[in-house]
């Protein structure tokens, strides 16, 4: 290209007044991934997307959306048969919501699995563990919006666990639902925090995650510092530009996404009930509570450690002591760095207790996700027990078990790896 | 590691699976499997649902217009023989029993339907309206097994008892096709815009893993 086109000239001209070359350079061609990392390492930018995609369909929504107890129902269903598309809209944002939590815990069992959490990348982890705990208010705040019955039954339940508090819980929840029941006072807060209020908040957690991790790079299936060994200009041996080769890698893992997302929200845009739950279709009524209350997937297994704790205990009351256990459950992975103690990252080179209390880890997740979705019985409040302690093992046992055990040695570099 | 990880997934869907209770009251759900393609049914059903139960149940999220156009029904002729009570055709589907009139003479208010099928979902109302049986316990002298003792009264009984079984299995599959239509009327197009969706998308991705494979050629 000769140095005098038009293209040239004014990238110059904001090169000298912006840092546009030096900004690419620096996060795209030449930021540099480790070159053995695998598809564990596409969902952070899947997530990138779906964050892009949320905040579009909701302003959308949002256009046409009435946040009053009145009015919120039925503009859902003005904007479901009224407007212009609007049924995919809407389908695109209720559907993206399950897409956004099923990939940040595919992202977060990527961290777990890899040790990504680990010395220098704890700041990384904890910023995008609050993006996590965001998202569920998010989440929670959205699912308010429609004002069916779940709607209203999933406010009045949550915001009700604030309220077993001791002291002054009940004077708090009043404070929070702005009524004495959930009502449209509630409703037109939630709102707000749902579009203006954590939105800001997640895009700048994102964006603190992002720059963290722009700084120290990313992590490996192997755990190797890739950094270690570089050539004479410092570009790291193992490693690869983002730009161009991740984000080519990044596309056609979006291609394959979209098949999938589309797939659901084209063809089953309820998701059986799990996307959109049938309940939902009939309007709030503060005067009928449904058979049973369960809340969207992605926080049932939360939800199975809260109904686990059916007992009082040294003077506090069951309801707020499950209370404690399931923000505990959330909480506690922000300890995650603190708690590995081992010489290691990456579950390929730990021993085999990591190997064991990580599987324990995994299926107590899922069967907790399993549990939180029925109506409880006594055999599943008893199995909600055993799962809720072995859910917590993995996280409390940790600095002993991954101190004792014995690790594999982990190679220098990635060619040596197995 | 790998073995384990599939191990969980298979033990935990085992789970998810096992729960079992019938979702149709005292009754397993029939089989119900609507066809809003299927214009003449959805018309059969909407005639039905106009003459039969509109006149406690509204349709109020949705507008006649649009349900016209989507039935391929004219629009002069929906608005003469189908519209009762002088609403324009754009207007939504409202009735005009009132509230108070409502409780005073049947004890509760009966529901906007418009999102039934999606509440209850279709078989439910499909096998809900074929299952009424006499019970002289109850006010209305009938009962049903799907909804233990409903409010509703058997309003189609003069129907079923003049038509074949056959005959009256029809007109309820009509009148379920008809609502599963009007619960979620924007089913056919979005299918179609996803079929093309889904074609592009193939296309994106094809071209996307051809650019990654140029690439990774690079890397080796």
């Amino acid at each position: 290209m000769s140095e005098n086109t038009i293209g040239k000239k004014s990238l110059n001209w904001v090169d000298k007044r912006f840092p546009v070359i030096d900004l690419f350079e620096r996060h795209l061609s030449k930021y540099y991934s480790p070159s053995n990392i695998n598809i564990w390492y596409l969902f952070g930018f899947l997530l990138l997307i779906v964050l892009v995609m949320q905040i579009l369909t909701g302003l959308w929504l949002m256009m046409n959306y009435t946040n009053t107890a009145e009015g919120a129902f039925s503009s859902i269903e003005y904007i479901m048969r009224d407007v212009d598309y609007g049924w995919l809209i809407r389908y695109m944002h209720a559907g993206g919501a399950s897409a956004f939590f099923a990939l940040i815990y595919l992202h977060m069992f990527r961290g777990m699995m890899y040790g990504s959490y680990q010395k220098p990348r704890e700041l990384i982890w904890v910023g995008g563990w609050f993006v996590y705990v965001l998202l569920c208010a998010e989440g929670f705040t959205g699912y308010v919006l429609p004002w069916g019955q779940m709607s209203f039954w999933a406010a009045q339940v949550i915001i009700s666990l604030v309220g077993s508090i001791p002291f002054f819980g009940e004077d708090l929840a009043i404070w929070i639902r702005g009524d004495y029941i959930v009502s449209g006072i509630t409703l037109s807060r939630l709102f707000a925090f749902h579009v203006v209020l954590l939105p800001i908040l997640i895009i700048a957690v994102v964006f603190f995650h992002i720059l963290a991790l722009h700084e120290i790079g990313s992590n490996n299936p192997d755990g190797i510092d890739v950094k270690k060994h570089t050539d004479q200009d410092g570009v790291p041996l193992d490693a690869k530009p983002f730009f161009p080769y991740d984000i080519s890698h990044d596309f056609y893992a979006l291609g394959v996404f979209l098949l999938i997302f589309c797939t659901v929200i084209f063809f089953f845009p309820e998701g059986g009930g799990y996307i959109i739950e049938y309940v939902n279709y009939e309007p709030a009524n503060p005067l009928s509570t449904p058979a049973h209350i369960v809340p969207s997937w992605y926080y049932t297994p939360f939800y199975a450690m809260l109904r686990a704790i059916d007992f009082p205990l040294f003077g506090l009351t069951a309801k707020f002591l499950g209370f404690v256990v399931m923000a505990a459950g959330i909480a506690i992975f922000a300890a995650l760095p603190w708690l590995d103690r081992s010489p290691v990252k990456s579950i390929k080179y730990k021993g085999i207790f990591s190997k064991v209390f990580l599987a324990g880890f995994v299926i107590s997740f899922f069967v907790l996700a399993y549990l939180g979705s029925v109506p409880p019985t006594e055999t599943k409040n008893m199995l909600a027990k055993v799962f809720t302690f072995l859910y917590f093992a993995y996280f409390l046992l940790m600095p002993f078990y991954t101190r004792f055990e014995k690790c594999k040695p982990v190679p220098e570099r990635v060619g040596d790896a197995a | 590691m790998k073995i384990l990880f599939y191990f969980t997934i298979l033990f935990s869907s085992a789970f998810i699976f096992s729960a079992g209770e019938y979702r149709c009251g005292s009754m397993e759900c029939d089989y119900f499997e609507a066809d809003v393609s299927d214009k003449a049914s959805l018309q059969r059903g909407l005639s039905t649902y106009m003459n039969y139960c509109y006149g406690c149940h509204s349709l109020k999220y949705s507008r006649y217009k649009r349900v016209a156009e989507d039935l391929l029904i004219p629009l002069e002729m929906y608005e003469n023989n189908l519209i009762f009570d002088g609403s324009k055709i754009g207007e939504l589907m409202e009735i005009s029993l009132t509230k108070e009139d409502a409780i005073n003479w049947l004890g509760a208010y009966p529901p906007d339907l418009t999102l039934e099928a999606r509440l209850r979902r279709p078989d439910w109302i499909y096998t809900y309206l074929r299952n009424y049986y006499p019970d002289s316990s109850r006010p209305y002298g009938v009962n049903n097994k799907v909804y233990q003792n409903v409010n509703m009264p058997h309003v189609l009984e003069d129907m079923q008892n003049n038509l074949s079984q056959s005959e009256y299995d029809q007109v309820i599959y009509d009148l379920t096709n008809f609502m599963t239509y009007v619960a979620d009327p924007s089913a056919e197009q979005r299918k179609r815009i996803g079929i093309y969706v889904l074609l592009f998308l193939i296309i994106f991705t094809a071209f996307a893993y051809m650019t990654y494979r140029e690439f990774k050629k690079d890397l080796k």
